[in-house]
């Protein structure tokens, strides 16, 4: 391969060029909590390095982010090589539904099935929970797809939320979203006043439970490693461990 | 100015995942390729299932291998 040339196509976005042919891309964006990630597909292994030199030299020195596929080494090299580090990984699980021993519902704490929550204390439970998560661990470190909201709502769609209503209050969610013979599980959260009391395993057993009877046969989620509660009580259930993301971080100096 | 080839860029549906978030997508034109995720697909932590409908481009050096660009909603 001849010299690669570096073009910035716009503002965020970066191109490697050699022989005329495109042989990689480069592409940095602000996620929604202000955090700047960055990254970088090429054809050719050679158009990495350059492409990284041109867009960490042009970007502002603020603290990038990048996320790579757990197992794939080279890629993890290439951005150590960049100065980027490894903070964080997140596994992503695959839980069996049939195999789900969802035992009784505790005391005090009643399953409202998906669909059947009302919209406004819904709402307000999710911003609850993820308030307090931002207080505590950040909310930067749970594995979610962000999509565009309106300014302030992060409920993407309310029939897909069973509730755990804990001592007549709305204390606990969880949302899923089936597809063919696979569901995912997005999020499972239980608002800090009403934790240890079993409304997160008694979420997780009656959406295994529904799943199972719905003949969708397998489940999947992602956990980040630090949560170790939360991989407890999935492991419980008997999910198993199928791959992670590892997300990279490369600081001023 | 050189004019500078662009990869092919093609839709498909997701039939299969496979292990290292690499994933069978048959094509638009009934190829199968072995594509994996981008890196600004990644990095919106956007999942991938099988039956998703999705933007692939294809490898100019192996027509078998390609990239997914996009996931659209279904």
């Amino acid at each position: 391969m001849n010299t690669v040339m570096i073009n910035r196509v716009d503002e965020a976005e970066w191109q490697a060029v050699a022989d005329e042919q495109i042989v990689g891309h480069g592409d940095v964006s602000y996620r929604p909590d202000g955090r700047l990630f960055v990254s970088i597909d090429v054809w050719q292994d050679e158009a990495f390095d350059p492409l990284a030199e041109a867009m960490l030299g042009e970007l502002p020195t603020a603290v990038l982010h990048t996320l790579v596929g757990g197992e794939d080494a080279e890629l993890t090299a290439r951005w150590e090589r960049a100065g980027f580090a490894v903070e964080r990984r997140e596994w992503e699980y695959l839980l069996p539904t049939r195999a789900a021993v969802a035992g009784p519902v505790p005391e005090g704490v009643t399953i409202l099935p998906a669909g059947t929550a009302d919209e406004g204390l819904l709402r307000e439970l999710d911003r609850t929970v993820r308030a307090q998560v931002e207080v505590a661990v950040g909310w930067h470190t749970m594995p979610a797809e962000l999509r565009p909201h309106p300014a302030g709502d992060t409920l993407i769609d309310p029939s897909l939320y069973a509730v755990a209503v804990v001592d007549g209050q709305y204390g606990g969610l969880i949302r899923v979203v089936s597809r063919g013979n696979r569901a995912r599980i997005g999020l499972l959260a239980v608002r800090a006043e009403c934790r240890r009391r079993g409304a997160g395993q008694a979420l997780l057993g009656h959406t295994l439970a529904v799943l199972d009877e719905a003949g969708i046969g397998t489940a999947w989620t992602e956990i980040d490693q630090a949560n170790t509660a939360a991989t407890a009580l999935f492991e419980r259930f008997g999910a198993r461990r199928t791959g992670h993301l590892a997300e990279l971080v490369r600081r001023p100096h | 100015m050189p004019r500078i080839a662009k990869g092919l860029e093609i839709e498909g549906t997701v039939l299969e995942c496979l292990r290292n978030a690499t994933f069978k997508v048959e094509l638009q034109n009934g190829h199968q390729v072995l594509a994996h995720i981008s890196g600004k697909i990644r990095k919106n932590y956007i999942k991938i299932l099988p039956f998703d409908r999705v933007l692939v481009e294809v490898s100019p050096y192996d027509l078998t291998r390609g990239r997914i660009l996009f996931r659209y909603r279904n």
